[in-house]
């Protein structure tokens, strides 16, 4: 019964829509809390019947069947938890009710369209999703109106309805070739004419698409732009979990289950993620706005995951998942601590902070565990995905790659470094003597988060076992 | 009486010295009789030992090694002579340390000193040897960082000095146990040439800068400034020479098997020829008691080495028998030392002068150790010397300028007696300098063991027997001596007449020196001042020979290339680096304008060349 992840939430907007407008006010955050903690607590137990049985009436409304591997389970679980986060966020946040029903809304509507792109298993269910996650997303950076709002959402719509247009002239292709657009029915077209010109112009085109809803370089123009300009829940969704979903989820799935690997693809793989990790974190050195920053960083690592998944090899895949998931986890965390920052201090602006974990100790503290798990330092959880990464590449034969993706971590640290040591650490800045701790509202999720990310790295021997190892299924 | 006895001798000395660690300082006196009483026990329980041979084994560590000691006459000698000297000079520290600093640390590391020595000299494993010849290393240190404040300098360089030996002794060890397949002492017998020989360098330089020869010598005349006197009467006076000479003979005798003809005896001999005559000739121009008598203490090692490199019985005799001698005379001349300057507050000659009126003990002791050291007959340093004298003689008859040695020997006497006799007179004769009545003769704890000494002397020089036959003749055994005994009056009258002829010359050498200078001190002026030696000695002065402060300009020199390559991989690292990245960062910062136009081209481009490349590729 999968489906229900899709049609649940779905139900949850229309119900939450319904004219009890004070009470609906109220009960909207827990709503979306306990869809996405039971999603998360499903997603942790495999062998539930939730994932096996067929569907049952309700389920039968959508004109697909889901099917659910791990890979799709980790990606519930990291929907399930950043979901879940922002929730948190948007509560702290968004301080008139009336704003927070509706970003809590469209929020929803968010995790409806990503759980079905994770549960699409053909092309054409897949676009619609990735549209419905996409129209959210608009909505959600440009809610409160500003000018850099709508500048940042103008231009991830613009270049999204790029993308789209790629996609759906790839779509358009394949049709042409397969005649059906199941991903079985593709898988067997391309295998059976794999020099067909209109097939690889399809293949093409839909990983240009895909790689501008990822924010690859040089295809991540709006990126930097839609994080900053996004209000804090957004951009902890956006960076979390969004453009990981409808860019590098769909990127590994289409390319394992779909396409297949050969060189040349590989090649492109490898080239951009080495590309996006390098430029990225070149360019998260030079940024003095703190989300902007985070944001050159998730081009950065969302580099790693595509190296990894271009190593072509089944740990360079379990890398680039679980490199995925940590992700979600840290890159979060950040945002998180973004938030926090931007709300008690009323700036985002690196230059004139300094000195804050004097007053914000949490916040500070929780920044330290996440960047260092994105620096990859050991033993938090995103060393393992790295080295997982660039074991998978040195394997593989890529070793340029390899020593630049240990490059690129060094200078993930030299940037967060210098962020710990401008935001965070030193002599507190002036103006700055009143300032607070946030409410609990940010704390936990950053705690909890913070917890996962020391977990993960601490309990990886039994997680590669059951969670990691089974994605391997896929090749 | 129990093997396990042996470990008493290592283990009591050990054991008081970490109790004597816990006295307080104003306790000084009850520490001093402490050590005292722990040394006399000790020289008990040694001289207990006389004529046993032992052998203990225990389980020590990993790797089947053992803890093996063995008791041998050489080795009992050697532990008997530790334990007489460690005896006396605790006595006489008891009084002339009285008052002074961190009595604790010094009675401490004293203890520690005889324990270790004891040790090394027992050990029968070569990595026990090690282990306790370089603990020594420790109260070094120590015993010469407590001599004043100023101290710390010299400490270091003695360290480093003998650091750098041992570190020789340590490569020597290693291939002795790759070359013998064993680690027993008492059971490798190495034949001398090829890799065995390069073996013999390394524990040769181990065991001769123990003893102090060049060109490891120089913390010696430094310390003899800066650290308490009995330190200097105890380890470059006595144990030292001791535990270097020893080690000497055993590698030259049992560990590797020395012959006259091989060329490391000849390397040996030259060794020991330049340290007598090159540290002779520095301590003719000393000015200061004590640091005179360091250079000294190495000279006299020269003549030790010397009859040990021959290689030949009467050489080896000579050589033992001369650092036992030298170990009575040299220690009990650092205890006039020590009187003179606890009674006159001074050591620098200049400030001295007229003192044997007041210190007649002290002067007699001293004139019979200086005649000793002189080779003055019939004292013991004459028939040691004589004995090397002969050695050196019967092995240079193998090459062509074989006497040289024996010339050179020779000529260190004339130097030595010339700068004893300029010391005795610029010290004890003479006007005074001081107010003579405050100066009076030292106490009785420390004339004892001065009287003691001086009597030693008199006993091996006139019984030369008793030492010869009873503790030095067993060591080389039967089978190297074939029925020779070296007691008694040299064999050769001619040696014996030259030596006084050398003599008489170094006497009538000072006469007329000091004439020509008007004192006692200046007696030596015409050989310091020479034309062609005086820039030499200036030169020497100033350190300019130091192998130390040579080795310490290669270091600096060393060290600042490595600081340069430093900088530039700092550079590298630290500023080319961060440049580079922030140009790149620049660069990538001035290409994200913000302009929609901008992203699509980008967009746009990057699909093109995938395409191209996807379509292409294939």
């Amino acid at each position: 019964m999968p489906a229900l992840l899709i049609l649940i939430p779905l139900l949850a907007i229309l119900a939450l829509n319904l004219p009890w407008k004070s009470l609906m006010n109220r009960l909207a955050f827990w709503v979306g809390l306990a869809l996405c903690l039971v999603q998360t607590g499903l997603a942790l137990q495999p062998q539930s019947r939730f994932w096996h049985s067929p569907s049952l009436w309700l389920g039968n409304l959508l004109l697909f069947e889901p099917s659910v591997d791990h890979l799709s389970l980790v990606m519930f679980l990291a929907i399930g938890i950043v979901g879940a986060v922002t929730l948190f966020v948007c509560r702290y946040s968004t301080a008139c009710a009336g704003n927070r029903f509706m970003v809590i809304n469209v929020l929803i509507l968010a995790l409806t369209g990503m759980n079905g792109v994770v549960l699409a298993n053909d092309l054409f269910s897949l676009y619609v999703f990735l549209e419905i996650t996409a129209v959210a997303s608009y909505i959600l950076i440009a809610f409160e109106k500003g000018r850099d709002a709508f500048e940042g959402a103008f231009k991830y719509l613009i270049l999204s309805a790029v993308a789209t247009v790629m996609i759906l002239a790839a779509l358009a292709l394949l049709m042409l070739t397969a005649g059906d657009l199941s991903f079985a029915a593709i898988q067997a077209a391309i295998a059976s004419s794999p020099h067909s010109r209109v097939v690889l112009a399809a293949i093409a085109l839909l990983m240009v698409g895909l790689f501008i809803k990822g924010g690859l370089v040089p295809f991540h123009g709006w990126l930097p732009d839609a994080y900053s300009a996004a209000p804090a829940a957004a951009s902890v969704l956006l960076a979390g979990i969004v453009t990981k979903t409808t860019g590098i989820y769909t990127l590994i799935r289409l390319v394992t289950s779909v396409i297949g690997y050969n060189d040349t693809l590989q090649t492109l793989l490898l080239f951009v993620g080495a590309a996006s990790m390098l430029i990225g974190a070149l360019a998260a050195l030079g940024q003095s706005d703190f989300k902007r920053m985070l944001a050159y960083s998730s081009i950065s690592q969302v580099g790693y995951m595509v190296l990894g998944l271009g190593a072509g090899t089944v740990l360079g895949m379990v890398g680039a998942i679980f490199h995925l998931f940590n992700h979600a986890i840290f890159k979060s965390l950040l945002f998180v601590n973004a938030a926090a920052v931007e709300q008690q201090s009323g700036t985002r602006d690196m230059n004139r902070m300094g000195g804050l974990a004097e007053k914000m100790p949490v916040t500070g503290w929780t920044s330290v565990v996440a960047f260092l798990s994105t620096a990859g330092i050991p033993p938090l959880a995103g060393f393992w995905s790295k080295l997982i990464i660039i074991v998978a590449l040195w394997e593989a034969g890529y070793t340029t790659y390899a020593a630049l993706a240990v490059l690129a971590s060094l200078l993930t640290l030299a940037y967060f470094l210098s962020m710990q040591r401008r935001v965070f650490f030193g002599k507190l800045a002036a103006g700055f003597e009143s300032l607070k701790e946030g409410n609990l509202w940010i704390l936990v999720p950053a705690c909890v988060l913070a917890l996962i990310t020391i977990g993960i790295g601490v309990g990886i021997p039994w997680l590669f076992e059951t969670f990691m190892l089974p994605i391997r299924s896929l090749l | 009486m129990n093997v396990r006895f042996l470990l008493v001798p290592i283990l009591l000395p050990i054991v008081a010295g970490v109790l004597a660690l816990l006295f307080r300082n104003r306790q000084g006196k009850a520490c001093a009789w402490f050590c005292t009483a722990v040394t006399a026990t000790q020289l008990a329980i040694t001289a207990s030992f006389f004529g046993q041979e032992w052998n203990l084994i225990l389980p020590w560590g990993a790797f089947g090694w053992q803890f093996a000691l063995k008791l041998t006459p050489f080795s009992n000698f050697i532990l008997l002579a530790a334990a007489v000297f460690g005896f006396l000079i605790c006595l006489y520290s008891a009084a002339f340390m009285n008052g002074k600093r961190f009595l604790n640390q010094y009675y401490g590391y004293f203890l520690f000193t005889l324990g270790l020595v004891n040790g090394a000299v027992l050990a029968d494993n070569l990595i026990v040897l090690l282990f306790f010849w370089e603990s020594l290393l420790l109260t070094l240190f120590g015993m010469i960082v407590i001599g004043h404040p100023g101290a710390f300098k010299t400490a270091v360089k003695a360290c480093i000095i003998s650091g750098v030996a041992d570190l020789c002794l340590l490569v020597g060890i290693g291939m002795t146990i790759y070359l013998a397949g064993t680690m027993t002492i008492s059971q490798i017998h190495l034949p001398v040439g090829g890799l065995n020989s390069v073996a013999f360098i390394f524990l040769m330089i181990g065991a001769m800068a123990k003893a102090g020869a060049m060109p490891f010598h120089s913390w010696i005349p430094d310390a003899a400034v800066d650290a308490p006197l009995p330190f200097m009467a105890l380890l470059p006076g006595a144990l030292d020479k001791l535990l270097g000479i020893y080690f000497l003979t055993r590698i030259s005798l049992d560990i590797f098997v020395l012959t006259p003809l091989s060329w490391l005896s000849p390397l040996l001999m030259i060794i020991g020829s330049i340290t007598i005559l090159l540290a002779v000739m520095m301590a003719l121009i000393q000015k200061d008691y004590k640091r005179l008598l360091s250079f000294h203490a190495i000279s006299q090692v020269g003549y030790m080495i010397l009859g040990i490199g021959t290689a030949v019985p009467v050489g080896i005799v000579g050589g033992l028998f001369h650092m036992i001698n030298n170990v009575i005379y040299k220690s009990g001349l650092f205890l006039t030392g020590g009187a003179v300057e606890k009674q006159a507050g001074a050591t620098d000659l200049a400030k001295l002068g007229g003192l044997g009126t007041r210190m007649p003990v002290t002067f007699l002791c001293f004139i019979i150790l200086a005649a000793s050291i002189s080779g003055v007959p019939p004292f013991n340093g004459f028939f040691s010397k004589e004995l090397v004298y002969d050695g050196a003689l019967e092995a240079g008859r193998t090459w062509h300028v074989g006497w040289t040695f024996y010339a050179a020997a020779l000529l260190g006497s004339f130097f030595t007696a010339a700068s004893f006799l300029k010391l005795g007179h610029a010290a004890f004769l003479g006007k005074p300098n001081t107010d003579p009545a405050k100066v009076r003769e030292a106490p009785m704890t420390m004339l004892i063991p001065m009287i003691i000494i001086t009597a030693l002397c008199i006993l091996f020089g006139v019984w030369n027997a008793l030492p010869l036959e009873r503790l030095i003749q067993p060591i080389l055994g039967e089978h190297r001596l074939e029925g020779h005994t070296f007691a008694g009056w040299p064999a050769s009258m001619t040696l014996v007449i030259l030596t006084v002829v050398v003599l008489v010359g170094a006497f009538l050498n000072h006469l007329w020196g000091a004439k020509r200078s008007g004192s006692g001190l200046g007696a030596a002026d015409h050989i310091h001042y020479a034309p062609g030696l005086h820039p030499l000695y200036d030169r020497a002065e100033r350190r300019l020979f130091d192998p130390y402060e040579i080795g310490l300009k290669i270091t600096n020199g060393i060290a600042r290339i490595a600081w340069g390559i430093d900088r530039g991989i700092d550079y590298l690292y630290d500023t080319a680096a961060v440049k580079i990245t922030y140009a790149l960062t620049n660069g990538i910062r001035k290409a994200h304008t913000g302009s929609l136009f901008a992203y699509l081209s980008w967009s746009l481009a990057g699909l093109i060349l995938i395409i191209a490349l996807i379509l292409g590729g294939i």
